[in-house]
């Protein structure tokens, strides 16, 4: 019990002392988690939109599909990305395997189900009249489809949030892909996975922390958006 | 060349048919009021000529050019049609957002637009409006947005899908000044689908009674007075409607059987047709009376109700005849429940269809 109480006084400690390898590992981490959900968004929303607005054989089966894929294991989306991305896969050449640029490959890939999903879903939640009141008006197909993504825009930002929950608590993918290189690779997660079983408790209680912030940050930002 | 040629149109769902064989022709200027219960195909018609739909089979000429080509030319159709929905929605934002959407699409900036879009809003009453949240306003209010989102691209055409089915009477009144003002100042061709059959007349040039297909198109009280066929007479709430069959008479008269009675009319059909007599053609009197009235006959009274300024009487002649009589008559006559009376109606007062 002792333990626990010093390691988290030593933890506040490392945090308002601003300890470089604290901040360093956080700003990495937000750095990588940042860039695959703006990746994950580039890709998803138009994704998601583009089966939400086309009708075609099979939408059901693959929205089925999407919807399993949420839970998708973050260790199998690192052994997909691993196998891509080793000397002998497919990319090899890319040398990305152990950098951060395939850490934010695989997080992309992790979180694209979550984001087509609830993008899918915030289109539906725009009133079906809104499509027919802009084609009305005079909207070309481009514009009602701009305009139905405008009028669900809080609720795809919602989607997005959401996509970066995932992919800055994830473990799997950050371990396989990332290889947990002490200032390269090393992000919050994997920092704390490593540094608990070393018994270097402070540093995992300081980093749990911070990364409970940035959830709860998250979260309030939700929060606030979903009351919109 | 009419604004709107409608040619043989059919919508079928799946194989449920919605609209069967309309055929339709508005000119600029006029309004088109189109008619129907609940369910009858209005919606459905007007959403296919703001070419939002496609008819299964048929087709709609505008201004002259066909409307089924390609996507774009379709839109520019469309663009010069002005839509307002039975169940309006507004866009997230302002009440100035919401009517500068069509210009906006059009390519028009905000600054360039204002002037045109407080000017509109003035002329709608909704002066003051443009920044209110679009969504915290009345459902009159956001059926006046509605218009005014419609109509600051000056269409061609404006179509009114039950403008007031869901306003209270203030909000109705408001609605219907505006239609006629656009109507008398600016002669917007328009069309209104309304189940009422009343503010049907009152604003349309013509109207057309639809109930999947178009029964009657006419002069409203030609409508009124002169109903086609027995829907058309229920639903504008012919009275006397009597089922029967007519058969050729002496000197351009024809006889018709309605079972209990024979009554003479001039109409040219024969076989099994409808008769039907106005309440108001009927004259009711307490004896046998001589008047060119060729149909007189006698009654018991079933049923006295005061409508107001008129009583409404039910006599039975075999059949349930409604007539009225104005109360002076009426004490006059000292009818009560069980009096027997003489109805007489002219047989140029019988109107007969099939």
């Amino acid at each position: 019990m002792n333990e626990i109480v010093n390691g988290f006084f030593q933890a506040i400690n490392l945090i308002v002392t601003l300890n470089p390898e604290v901040m360093e590992i956080t700003l990495r981490t937000l750095e990588i988690s940042l860039s695959s959900t703006f990746l994950g968004t580039l890709i998803a929303v138009p994704l998601g939109g583009l089966i939400y607005f086309r009708n075609f054989k099979g939408k059901r089966s693959v929205m089925n599909l999407i919807q399993t894929l949420y839970s998708l294991p973050t260790v199998l989306v690192g052994l997909l990305v691993f196998l891509l991305l080793s000397y002998q896969g497919p990319l090899g050449g890319l040398n990305l395997l152990f950098t951060p640029g395939g850490m934010i490959i695989g997080q992309t890939i992790l979180i694209l189900p979550i984001i087509i999903g609830f993008t899918i879903t915030a289109l539906k939640g725009v009133k079906g009249e809104i499509k027919d009141l802009s084609m009305s008006l005079g909207a070309s197909e481009f514009q009602t489809i701009y305009t139905i993504m405008r009028e669900a825009k809080y609720a795809l930002l919602g989607a997005v949030i959401l996509g970066f929950g995932r992919a800055i608590s994830e473990v799997g993918v950050a371990l396989m892909i990332g290889g947990n290189i002490r200032g390269f690779t090393r992000v919050i997660t994997t920092t704390m996975s490593l540094e608990t079983s070393k018994g270097n408790i402070e540093l995992s209680i300081a980093l749990g922390i911070i990364l409970l912030t940035i959830a709860l940050i998250i979260n309030l930002l939700l929060n606030q958006i979903q009351e919109k | 060349m009419p604004l709107l040629e409608i040619k043989n149109l059919s919508k079928n769902y799946e194989d449920k048919p919605i609209l069967e064989n309309i055929t339709l022709s508005i000119e600029k200027g006029t309004i088109m009021g189109i008619i129907g219960p609940t369910g009858c195909g209005k919606t459905t018609l007007l959403r296919i000529i703001d070419l939002l739909e496609h008819p299964s089979s048929g087709k709609i000429l505008f201004d002259g050019l066909d409307t089924s080509k390609s996507k774009k030319d379709r839109m520019e159709i469309r663009r010069r049609i002005g839509m307002v929905f039975q169940n309006p929605v507004v866009f997230n934002g302002t009440v100035f957002d919401n009517i500068h959407y069509g210009l906006n699409i059009r390519g028009q900036d905000k600054k360039s637009s204002r002037h045109k879009i407080l000017e509109l809003l003035k002329s709608l009453g909704l002066e003051g409006y443009e920044d209110q949240d679009a969504s915290t306003l009345s459902g009159g209010e956001t059926q006046r947005i509605s218009l005014a989102r419609a109509l600051i691209t000056q269409p061609d055409i404006l179509l009114l899908d039950e403008p007031t089915a869901n306003l209270d009477p203030v909000s109705t009144e408001k609605i219907e000044a505006i239609i006629e003002d656009l109507h008398q100042k600016k002669q917007t061709t328009m069309i209104i689908a309304t189940h009422n059959l009343m503010q049907g007349q009152r604003l349309s040039d013509e109207i057309a009674i639809l109930n999947k297909k178009i029964h009657q198109i006419g002069k409203p009280e030609e409508i009124f007075r002169t109903p086609k066929n027995k829907f058309v007479a229920d639903f504008v709430g012919m009275e006397n409607v009597i089922r029967g069959k007519a058969k050729k008479a002496d000197h351009d008269l024809t006889l018709i059987n309605l079972g209990g009675i024979v009554i003479y009319s001039s109409t040219p059909l024969e076989g099994g047709v409808y008769a039907s007599i106005r309440p108001e053609d009927i004259t009711v009197s307490n004896m046998k009376v001589r008047t060119s009235a060729l149909n007189e006959f006698k009654g018991t009274v079933r049923e006295i109700k005061d409508i107001g300024t008129l009583i409404n009487l039910k006599v039975d002649l075999g059949e349930i005849f409604t007539v009225y009589m104005t109360k002076k008559s009426f004490l006059d006559l000292k009818i009560t429940i069980g009096s027997q009376v003489w109805l007489q109606f002219k047989a140029s007062a019988v109107h007969v269809f099939k």
